[in-house]
């Protein structure tokens, strides 16, 4: 499977902040979306997730040469700002989104083994969500964003409000789903970007394009990003 | 001193200037044909300047005419006092209530934080220069009125000129006395947040100053002229004492905080908004549900959001039914009061639909659930999904109608009991047309609000307001019941007419929400 967008021009007033965004992204990668502040990889995302409407171009999933529209069924996207209702305690919030997902769950797990894999404390799983920490809201917006296995995931910076350990649950947890998602995974720290993502992504100028590592070391390979972030 | 006043008079001017033109941005149609590059405009840059002076002169005057027309001069009408002694009382009383609120000094206004906090002025002289041309101001603001209202009633030119600096010398006295609080507490007070004490003298001011001359008790000019030459001891002394201060940096450093700043930005005020919705969420242990999806998911949310849905209005309905047994008393009491009360059923429905409109909940209700609930679930394209929109719109609309049916229903079989008991009526029609208009007005106001909540969803994922016609519909909304406030009708007719509308309005609403929410009820970027 396969998200392929083509020709997708977004602007604001004359502003171009997507000029012509042309890209193939597969299912068992996970791309690293590098960008520099204001390029717009937030905008590619909330065009993607059709909070913004485009101004021209599609994007659209392929699975096995057939065309497929994407619907909200197809897409997870994680905020960097957690975003989670705040009257209700994390099991309420689950058992909805379970509830409301329910004939797109294909191994139905209990509550309390999602909890498991996304490493949350027995005794918090009955509390407010107004009462959860910032990085314990955010894996429960993770989390809900995967119950149902999109197709796509979106996420906006993700791990940044994790602390290190966290983060490296996140990271592995990310890997050992990557198989079935198409994931794109927008972020700042360099070092994340090459330690996570297949494939590094830079969105520059309006354009996006891939940086090959080829027989780079890091090292290199880093010099190449930042020069392909500097040009134009 | 001056170089640093001027200095300050630019900045404060150039966001004025600006704040103007994004407010020219704002009109719908307009927006659309002004490009980004607006604030470089020179042309417009004029504009906005001369707007800009222009409200600043306005300001001058505007609040003093304001004050002393109303605050005073109207007043004199009621008292059977002196007029001339009376004016002099009450300006002299209010004055000092006035001076306890307003001290200009611990107002923490962005013009502070700006200059101060961020553009790292010198505390000092920025204080004190712009406190200089705030009491200047005020004087000049009086004077006019003080000298027009004044000889009007009847005072000697020279009181009428005392009093100007008699409120500058009041006004410096507070200032130097919260100054002094400030060195013996080390606490900076905000003027906007008054102690108990304060409303405490406050409320005793305003009621000597009104009060007293009921009971046919002013001063005269010579009381005025001891109270004028101590204010005038106090008012130097306390100058000097301002003067003398050298500490405003850190003074300011605690009264320009966020929590004080409520006006302070957009952000800010609705983070308050939003920190004041998440102070309603309850959580008791009770407090579950046995249904499932969307219905589960609404039923905890008003279950946990009793104190703004239910508690509130069971509180109105209290309120509603006191008045009510009032009213019924009186009538029976009082034979007159009877057949106005008659007469006005029969000819003053429209002035309900004000009522209706001020008792519906649906503004508090759609942004509790904007900031609780849909701020955080629409960035969630599943809850977007036409299904999950509709099914909880459907949930919403049967608990906004049943919350604001309840004090509505008891102002439905209020009416025509009270209609039967002042004398009834020669067409029995009316007290079906009282009792239908009024359950029909709520929930038209009900599926009003949640049907604008849908199509219109004026929050960014800041929580900040941004739709202007989501405003517009605001106003109207208002304008219109307003309006019917001035309107007399007969009560079959108008209800009759009342109740077609309503029904026709929410049925044509509804469908309209269902064609298109799923499309407009979305987060706004």
């Amino acid at each position: 499977m396969k998200l392929i967008i083509k020709n997708l021009k977004k602007n604001f007033e004359k502003k171009e902040v997507l000029k012509d965004i042309n890209f193939e992204f597969e299912k068992g990668k996970i791309y690293g979306l590098l960008g520099r502040n204001g390029a717009g990889k937030t905008t590619l995302f909330n065009c993607l997730n059709e909070d913004l409407d485009i101004d021209s171009g599609e994007f659209y999933l392929e699975d096995n040469g057939s065309m497929k529209k994407i619907s909200a069924e197809d897409i997870g996207y994680v905020l960097s700002t957690p975003n989670v209702p705040e009257f209700l305690t994390g099991r309420e919030f689950l058992k909805f989104f379970i509830d409301i997902n329910k004939n797109r769950i294909k191994d139905l797990k209990t509550i309390d083994e999602y909890f498991d894999f996304m490493k949350i404390e027995v005794e918090d799983r009955d509390k407010l969500l107004k009462d959860y920490s910032h990085g314990m809201k955010n894996k429960m917006q993770m989390l809900v964003n995967i119950i149902a296995s999109p197709n796509i995931l979106l996420l906006d910076e993700p791990l940044t409000s994790f602390d290190v350990v966290v983060a490296e649950e996140m990271k592995e947890m990310l890997k050992s789903i990557k198989k079935d998602h198409i994931i794109i995974f927008s972020t700042h720290i360099m070092e994340l970007a090459l330690d996570l993502c297949d494939e590094i992504v830079i969105l520059n100028k309006g354009i996006l394009e891939e940086v090959d590592k080829n027989e780079l070391d890091n090292e290199k390979f880093k010099e190449k990003i930042i020069e392909a972030l500097k040009e134009g | 001193m001056v170089k640093s006043f001027i200095t300050s008079f630019k900045l404060k001017n150039t966001y004025r200037v600006n704040s103007i033109i994004y407010s020219i941005k704002q009109i719908p149609i307009i927006k659309r044909i002004l490009p980004n590059t607006l604030y470089k405009n020179k042309a417009l840059k004029i504009i906005a300047n001369i707007i800009s002076i222009l409200m600043e002169i306005v300001g001058v005057f505007l609040g003093k005419f304001l004050y002393v027309l109303l605050m005073i001069f109207l007043m004199l009408q009621i008292y059977k006092t002196n007029t001339a002694d009376t004016f002099l009382h009450i300006f002299t009383f209010l004055t000092l209530g006035g001076a306890l609120l307003n001290t200009y000094m611990f107002d923490p206004t962005k013009d502070k934080y700006y200059a101060m906090m961020i553009m790292n002025m010198d505390a000092k002289k920025y204080t004190l220069s712009n406190y200089y041309y705030k009491l200047i101001k005020l004087i000049i603001g009086f004077l006019p009125f003080t000298i027009i209202f004044g000889l009007m009633v009847g005072l000697p030119l020279w009181v009428t000129l005392l009093l100007p600096i008699y409120v500058v010398m009041a006004k410096l006295a507070v200032g130097a006395y919260c100054i002094k609080d400030f060195q013996k507490t080390r606490k900076a007070r905000s003027e906007n947040l008054p102690t108990k004490i304060q409303w405490t003298l406050v409320a005793i001011f305003v009621l000597l100053s009104y009060g007293l001359p009921a009971l046919n008790i002013t001063i005269n000019i010579s009381i005025f002229l001891v109270l004028f030459i101590v204010s005038l001891i106090l008012g130097v002394y306390s100058f000097i004492v301002i003067k003398n201060f050298n500490e405003y940096k850190k003074m300011y450093k605690q009264l320009l905080t966020e929590t004080n700043m409520v006006v302070f930005n957009n952000q800010s005020t609705t983070q308050i908004i939003k920190d004041n919705n998440l102070k309603q969420i309850e959580l008791d242990v009770n407090d579950t549900s046995n249904k499932s999806g969307f219905a589960y998911f609404h039923e905890l949310f008003v279950k946990r959001h009793r104190k703004i849905l239910t508690k509130a209005v069971k509180k109105q309905s209290a309120v509603i039914a006191l008045i009510l047994v009032v009213v019924i008393i009186a009538s029976f009491a009082n034979n007159e009061f009877k057949t106005i009360t008659n007469s006005l059923l029969l000819s003053y429905l429209p002035y309900f639909v004000f009522i209706m409109y001020i008792l519906n909940r649906g503004t508090t209700v759609t942004q509790a659930m904007f900031m609780n609930c849909d701020h955080s679930m629409l960035t969630y394209r599943i809850y977007r999904t036409p299904k999950v929109i509709l099914g909880i719109f459907k949930e919403r609309l049967k608990t906004l109608i049943s919350i604001n049916l309840l004090p509505a229903s008891i102002i439905a079989i209020g009416l025509p009991l009270l209609l039967y008991i002042t004398g009834g009526t020669d067409n029995i029609l009316n007290y079906f047309s009282l009792f239908f208009s009024i359950i029909a007005m709520s929930i038209f106001f009900s599926v009003h609000y949640l049907v604008m909540y849908y199509l219109l969803q004026p929050y960014n994922v800041n929580t900040e307001m941004k739709s202007s016609t989501y405003r517009i519909v605001q106003g109207l909304t208002y304008f219109v019941s307003w309006y019917m406030i001035q309107i007399k009708l007969p009560t079959l007719q108008f209800g009759i007419a009342m109740i077609i509308f309503c029904i026709a309005y929410s049925l044509i609403s509804l469908f309209i929400a269902y064609k298109y929410a799923p499309k407009t009820f979305k987060l706004r970027i």
